[in-house]
């Protein structure tokens, strides 16, 4: 039992939160946007490595890198906006998502020819985990469940309480009824693209320190993010944010070992988790848990 | 001259026109009435006045000042809410959040615009936070047509207020109209329950295919046994 | 002679990218499907007619020798039913969910291809995959080969014309154009989108088997997203999306200009040519942009039917 909760559960829910973090901004640009962004993922990878340029260059932790990678993210998200979505903007969401798996593959290019290909970290070293009675967490593991948590609250109040969030949520509901209140749609479009970037960039840096930084790690995490967006009804942020942490536990839990030791699924699947929930979801509830658009 | 006036306005989505030339007239004050068959081109009148279709010919002067095919986010400033026909409301954002959207270009009045929105559809109050989209028609239209108040508009536009609601709700909707038109704003109203829309009207407007097709006070309109045949069931 | 081989290795994987291309013009140019993982299309056609014509082997099962014709078709049939699953799923709700369901059932296809060693030889893939008229010795089996790609392609051009042409082709760019519409005229947009998809993935599974053929092994190596599917995705937009000759010809295009960035970059010296590989995926990405860009119609816009 404890050992489910230390092996399984909790870095379920590690991977779950850096899930959730990505599935939002996703959700947030479909929303606002309508297009189902397949650059998001390269967001990511970028943010993760612009906090692996700041660590090496200052030689700080990753996460007082953390503002560095989200401030160098926003630009490249508005970047690609500016450019190109922009200029589509009228044409069919299909068009604007192949441009947008155009943005990727620039964004991955870009990586691999700074970093190159092959697996780095953030060289954070071992430290031994926290001993609470039986719960063994690591320590990094807490700070990303705490800065997921955070981050979560911190969107919350923009959302809610800001008039910029407001006016981001009237986009999403019903673009020409913003326009007719005033809304400067195109100061919006640039809002949710900091707010998704700035959101994707910290997942970006957490997957970074959980795991190991590679240029496609991105493009890796793409379909877990639509799968959770999916699962929580897209262009809802705090549905993305449920199905994220939804989807991170069931890909943790899916190699516990519950009958006779064999992994209930092996370990070398795991991303048909996703697969495997955005299926479900399409075939049983396909406007997600809390009703997308 | 009046405070909105339209002249000889073409235009429609893409390349079919729908106007072919409307004039419209609206003054401070008071209710101006358009009535027409299905798909004679009421609400696209609207959303041209509104910016939010493109007019090809023909002017549009708010106060004086041309406005056609003027961004439809820089209306509300220049004092012309709009409530359209359908999807008037955000649905996820709650009653109050509605609201404070009609205030979100002068964001110092929304307290002041609120109370007096809330004073005039009391029903609201206790709906504050739940969501539009959980309303009943009525409030959905009490909402629309609050929010559209919020700035102290100079001319507020509704598009068929009481479609589908049931006659108590019609009969509050119309006279509400009333009491905004007498604080001195002009009401542009699209309306299917034509005679007790026309009853109230200073000026009614009968609009065909895209074409102004009779225009005179609302009453008159109700005596014009042709008109009567015509647009208003008999 | 060596040039004359390098001409004809070219053109022969040109033809194969034609096959990939015109499928995918069936899915996204004609129907309007996104399709982004004709990487798992190609992996059933290839190793589907991989195993039905290699030799036997201990490392995984069969194969079994069979002649290429029939090996081929079966490799379309294979990448056909993988499809029939997927559209089925996705398309009954909305064509953008489409998109990312293929992107998942390429990666799925990528980890059972690593792992399932029993079936797929796994890392060490499958050797010794015969290519048809081999026997005639260089040049002239390689000619031979690229002789019957073409022709291979041609039959794939003629029947997607035809498609296209055909009522169900008029059909298909009815629900594309105005799904409301061709409703109310009695189409049945899922079951109609579900067919395209189909057909239009047994065209990857026919060129895949193809590809198998040709490089006589395959192996995870050869199933890189970026070659499989995005490339192709460049080459029916830069050739013009619901054109057929336009996906042949962009498939023509773009790969020359794929082929010769490499052969370039190859001439840098080491740790230059690498890099400047990661350039040329850059440059691709934007070139696809502007295409969309400034010519969103591509090389030849759609001839029949509606522009959009
Ligand atoms: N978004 C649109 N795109 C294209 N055509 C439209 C659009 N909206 C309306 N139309 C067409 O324009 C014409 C006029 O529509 P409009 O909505 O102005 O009619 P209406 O007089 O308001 O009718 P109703 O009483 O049904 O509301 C109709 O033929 C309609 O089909
Ligand atoms: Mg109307």
């Amino acid at each position: 039992m404890l050992e489910l909760v230390n092996f399984y559960l909790l870095p379920g829910l590690v991977l779950g939160a850096i899930y959730a973090m990505s599935a939002t901004g996703l959700s947030l640009v479909y929303g606002v946007m309508r297009f189902a962004h397949f650059a998001h993922g390269d967001l990511m990878a970028f943010g993760a490595y612009a906090a692996l340029a700041a660590v090496d260059a200052l030689g700080i932790s990753p996460w007082a890198a953390i503002p560095i990678a989200a401030a160098a993210t926003v630009p490249v998200a508005l970047a690609a906006d500016a450019l190109f979505y922009a200029r589509l903007r009228r044409s069919l969401p299909a068009v604007l998502l192949i441009s947008s798996f155009g943005t990727g593959l620039m964004i991955r290019a870009g990586l691999y020819f700074v970093f190159g290909p092959t697996q780095t970290g953030y060289g954070m070293g071992f430290t031994p985990p926290l001993v609470l009675g039986a719960l063994r967490i690591q320590v990094r593991h807490l700070w990303i469940i705490a800065g997921a948590a955070v981050a979560a609250l911190a969107l919350h109040l923009l959302l809610t309480r800001s008039r910029a969030g407001r006016a981001m949520r009237a986009m999403a509901d019903d673009p020409d009824l913003a326009r007719i209140t005033g809304v400067d749609v195109a100061q919006v479009i640039r809002l949710t693209w900091a707010v998704a970037a700035v959101l994707v960039a910290i997942a970006g840096v957490f997957l970074g320190i959980d795991t190991q930084l590679t240029p496609g790690m991105g493009f890796n995490v793409l379909l877990a993010s639509f799968a959770a967006a999916i699962l929580g009804g897209i262009g809802r942020p705090w549905g993305g944010a449920l199905g994220g942490l939804l989807l991170g536990m069931a890909e943790e839990l899916s190699s516990f070992p519950l009958i006779g030791g064999a992994p209930l699924l092996e370990p070398a699947y795991k991303t048909g988790v996703a697969f495997a929930v955005l299926v479900l979801t399409l075939i049983l509830r396909p406007q997600g848990l809390f009703r997308g658009m | 001259m009046a405070l909105l006036e339209v002249r000889g306005v073409v235009g429609g989505y893409g390349e079919a026109d729908i106007l072919h030339g409307v004039d419209l007239d609206a003054d401070a004050g008071e209710i101006v009435v358009i009535v027409g068959a299905n798909g004679a081109g009421k609400s696209t009148l609207m959303k041209a006045v509104a910016g939010l279709v493109r007019i090809r010919a023909g002017s549009i002067a708010f106060a004086g000042e041309a406005i056609a095919n003027a961004p439809a986010e820089t209306m509300i400033l220049r004092g012309l809410a709009y409530v359209p026909q359908e999807r008037n409301v955000f649905p996820s954002l709650t009653v109050e959040e509605n609201l404070a959207m009609g205030a979100y270009a002068r964001p110092a009045q929304a307290a002041a615009g609120m109370a007096r929105v809330f004073a005039l559809f009391p029903d609201l109050v206790q709906r504050r936070r739940v969501a539009a989209g959980q309303l009943s028609g009525g409030q959905r239209q009490m909402v629309a047509i609050g929010r559209a108040l919020m700035l102290e508009p100079r001319l507020i536009m509704l598009d068929e207020p009481t479609a589908g609601l049931s006659p108590k709700f019609c009969a509050l909707i119309f006279e509400r109209v009333q009491a905004i038109a007498r604080e001195g704003v002009a009401v542009l109203m699209v309306e299917q329950n034509a005679r007790p829309a026309l009853a109230i009207a200073d000026r009614g407007v009968v609009l065909a295919m895209g074409r102004n097709r009779a225009t005179a006070p609302g009453p008159a309109l109700l005596a014009d046994p042709e008109i009567g045949r015509l647009f208003l069931g008999g | 002679m060596d040039a004359a081989l390098y001409a004809a290795t070219l053109l022969t994987l040109a033809a194969i990218y034609a096959a990939f291309s015109l499928g995918l013009n069936l899915q996204w140019g004609l129907t309007g499907l996104m399709n982004f993982g004709g990487l798992a299309f190609v992996a059933a056609g290839a190793y589907t007619a991989a195993l039905l014509t290699a030799a036997p082997s201990g490392t995984h099962v069969g194969g079994f020798g069979l002649p290429w014709w029939l090996a081929w078709p079966a490799g379309a049939l294979a990448a056909a039913l993988l499809a029939l699953p997927v559209g089925a799923v996705s398309l009954r709700v909305r064509t953008d969910y489409l998109a990312i369901a293929t992107i998942g059932i390429a990666e799925i296809v990528r980890l059972a291809v690593r792992n399932e060693d029993w079936l797929t030889g796994g890392p060490l893939g499958i050797t010794g995959i015969p290519r048809p008229f081999e026997g005639l010795g260089q040049p002239w089996g390689q000619l031979a080969y690229l002789g019957l790609a073409c022709a291979a392609v041609a039959g794939l051009y003629a029947l997607a014309e035809a498609t296209a042409r055909s009522p169900f082709g008029r059909a298909l760019r009815a629900v594309r154009d105005d799904e409301e519409a061709a409703k109310a005229v009695g189409k049945n947009p899922a079951r109609l989108r579900v067919q395209a998809f189909v057909l239009g993935a047994a065209f990857m599974g026919l060129g895949g088997a193809m590809m198998a053929a040709f490089f006589k092994f395959m192996s995870p190596e050869a199933l890189e997203p970026v070659t499989v599917t995005f490339l192709v995705w460049v080459m029916l937009i830069a050739g013009g999306s619901g054109n057929n000759r336009g996906a042949v010809l962009g498939a023509v295009a773009v790969w020359a200009v794929w082929a010769a960035t490499d052969w370039l970059a190859a001439q840098l010296p080491g740790e230059l040519a690498t890099r400047a590989a990661y350039v040329r995926l850059f440059l691709i990405g934007l070139a696809l942009q502007l295409i969309l860009i400034a010519r969103p119609q591509g090389l030849i816009g759609e001839r029949i039917g509606t522009q959009r």
